[in-house]
């Protein structure tokens, strides 16, 4: 059987066995090293773990939160990246810098901050409260938290295809009839769609595995605002390895199947914008 | 539908795009606007599709002020040089867009569009391609895929901007006698916009000739390449070859030669250049008693019926191009490195250094 196939390009060999390696070194063998630890309890144990009440209201907050976030933030990032893109004021660098920020601030830090301005006596949060609306310590905040530390993901990959995005499709509409509405649904966000699934893809795998700024906010109050990570760390120090691993590998697994579908998603919406 | 372009001014930043602009396009013609870039016919054409605003001045459609009409009310069909099409619908979607996205209150039923977009890529010669997307059409195929766009809200005039600049060679050529034939049928009122001089005098009813924001000339193309009013639509209209020397009482001395220029009889002794097209370059073996610029015949491009030939002007050491039939090249038996004798069979005079 011949795997290497002639190819110009030299040293496929190598760079293919590199990236192998590499990837199995960062990657495969660490996580494969959670489906060891999870075999030594039995299918009977696992189960009960897995579908503990806890584990399902934390699998329920994280998956619904991240998902609200990452919506939210296809909205908003949107938004963001076509301000950024159509329109030049005064100071638009800096603002172009501040969505870079969730990216490299400390989480905890944002999550901090988050908790500070969010609490019942925090700036915000002052005015919330009486209205009843409670963020700081509830599954709200959560949702706040993941919203923040995921916007950059759609803006920075909006912003290329939006600034690629020549005005002459647009013309070309207009002069068809087409009014704004009209052309930002049928011509713009399709052409957006790829980039838009990408962004929400990035933003929703980073918020499902977001701990840092989730725990200042959430208040970790188990059935109510506790986050599966969260969750994965207080068994873990109770010493419940095999408990802690049980619970990272239905993680790993929605995150994995999560991922899959939207690449699929993806895939097809690419293929029918093959560059002209 | 005409079109009637008074006092345009149109300017970007300090640049001066268009100066000052009349111009009328009769019903049904089919009008070209040539020149390099720059020259402001971009800007000139997207202002009749409501695309810029003039600075100042009308535009009128049928003797009617349309100034401030939207785009979408002006009912032009316009084709961009880089075929703005959407390349997420097929070639079907691409030109039914104009229909399906009309006011409920007059959009055809789904039978009617099917039935016109059909009709429309008949015409185009791309009834087969209809479930395509763009990115699987070629160049050609993709600017004609546009033009049915445009032609499928039954525009009352056409605008093409460089419809056929990112095209090769041969399929420009197929294109633009496509072009007119489709013009002849339809008759719509259509301009489009070229830097292809051959284009132009090919396609157009009339040609504008436009340069630094201007209008040079305009006329049918025998006019404008026959007669044209200035050098610089002379230059621009197909090669031509310049004798610089002086003009004086209607007579113009270049070398051993004097040839009649009776426009400029008033003139004494005032710079000026002629202006001869390489076809219009005789070409002689012997002198045979008259006066004659000695060239030496530096090379001959002798593919295709007309021989171009590279001339090296032995008194000044200036280059001509001249063209001559493949059976008069025969008769004179002409190869590289020979010495002739040319003159010029006709020329125009213009006063001035010339460009």
């Amino acid at each position: 059987m011949v795997l290497k196939q002639k190819s110009i390009l030299p040293g496929f060999g190598l760079a293919l066995g590199f990236t192998l390696f590499y990837l199995s070194f960062i990657v495969l063998i660490p996580l494969s090293t959670l489906f060891l630890r999870t075999a030594t309890l039995s299918w009977g144990q696992f189960w009960e773990i897995i579908t503990a009440p806890r584990a399902l209201a934390s699998y329920r907050l994280s998956l619904g939160a991240s998902l609200i976030a990452a919506l939210l933030n296809v909205v908003f990032g949107l938004l963001v990246a076509w301000v950024l893109v159509r329109y030049s004021f005064p100071g638009k660098r800096i603002v172009d810098g501040l969505v870079d920020l969730p990216f490299a601030l400390p989480t905890a830090v944002g999550g901090i901050a988050l908790t500070t301005i969010y609490s019942g006596k925090g700036w915000i949060g002052q005015y919330l409260e009486p209205l009843g609306i409670k963020v700081a310590y509830a599954p709200l905040g959560v949702v706040v938290a993941l919203t923040f530390i995921g916007l950059p993901f759609v803006v920075r990959t909006v912003q290329p295809v939006l600034e690629d995005f020549h005005p002459e499709f647009e013309e070309a509409a207009t002069t068809l009839g087409a009014n704004r509405l009209q052309i930002f649904l049928r011509v713009i966000f399709p052409t957006l769609m790829p980039a838009l699934l990408t962004g929400f893809a990035m933003a929703f795998a980073r918020a499902l595995g977001e701990y840092g700024s989730v725990v200042f906010i959430s208040g970790n109050m188990p059935m109510r605002t506790e986050i599966t990570p969260l969750l994965i760390m207080t068994k873990l120090e109770q010493f419940d390895y095999a408990g802690a691993t049980a619970l990272a590998v239905v993680m790993l697994a929605v995150s994995f199947l999560l991922l899959l579908a939207i690449n699929l998603l993806q895939w097809w919406s690419r293929r029918r914008l093959a560059a002209l | 539908m005409s079109i009637e372009i008074r006092r345009v001014t149109k300017q970007f930043g300090d640049f001066a795009a268009l100066k000052n602009i009349d111009l009328t396009v009769n019903t049904g013609e089919l009008v070209a606007l040539l020149g390099p870039s720059g020259s402001g016919k971009t800007t000139l054409l997207r202002i009749m599709a409501g695309l810029e605003t003039p600075d100042s001045g009308e535009i009128l459609f049928h003797g009617e002020n349309a100034t401030d009409r939207s785009v979408r009310d002006r009912h032009v069909g316009f084709v961009f040089q880089h075929y703005a099409l959407f390349k997420h619908m097929t070639v079907f979607e691409n030109v039914a867009f104009g229909l399906r996205v009309r006011p409920r209150s007059n959009r055809p039923s789904n039978e009617e569009i099917r039935a016109k977009v059909h009709s429309l890529l008949q015409l185009v010669q791309l009834d087969r391609m209809e479930s395509n997307y763009p990115s699987q059409l070629s160049g050609g195929q993709r600017q004609r895929v546009a033009l049915a766009r445009a032609l499928a809200v039954e525009p009352k005039m056409l605008l093409l901007d460089e419809p056929f600049g990112a095209l090769d060679a041969k399929i420009r050529q197929e294109l633009r006698l496509w072009l007119r034939r489709l013009h002849d049928e339809l008759h719509i009122t259509s301009v489009f916009v070229t830097h292809d001089q051959e284009e132009a005098l090919e396609v157009a009813d009339r040609i504008v000739v436009m340069n630094e924001g201007r209008i040079e000339q305009v006329g049918t193309p025998e006019e404008v390449y026959d007669h044209p009013v200035n050098p610089f639509v002379y230059h621009f209209l197909g090669n031509v070859n310049l004798f610089h020397s002086r003009v004086g009482e209607g007579r113009v001395k270049i070398g051993p030669l004097e040839i009649d220029a009776p426009e400029h009889a008033a003139a004494q002794d005032t710079p000026a250049v002629a202006y001869v097209r390489p076809h219009d370059i005789e070409i002689e073996r012997h002198k045979n008693g008259q006066p004659a610029i000695a060239a030496l015949i530096q090379h001959i491009q002798s593919v295709g019926p007309v021989v171009r030939l590279q001339l090296n002007r032995q008194d000044t050491g200036q280059m001509i191009e001249a063209e001559l039939s493949k059976e008069r090249y025969r008769e004179l038996g002409l190869k590289a490195g020979e010495v002739v004798f040319i003159k010029p069979r006709h020329w125009t005079v213009y006063q001035g250094e010339g460009i």
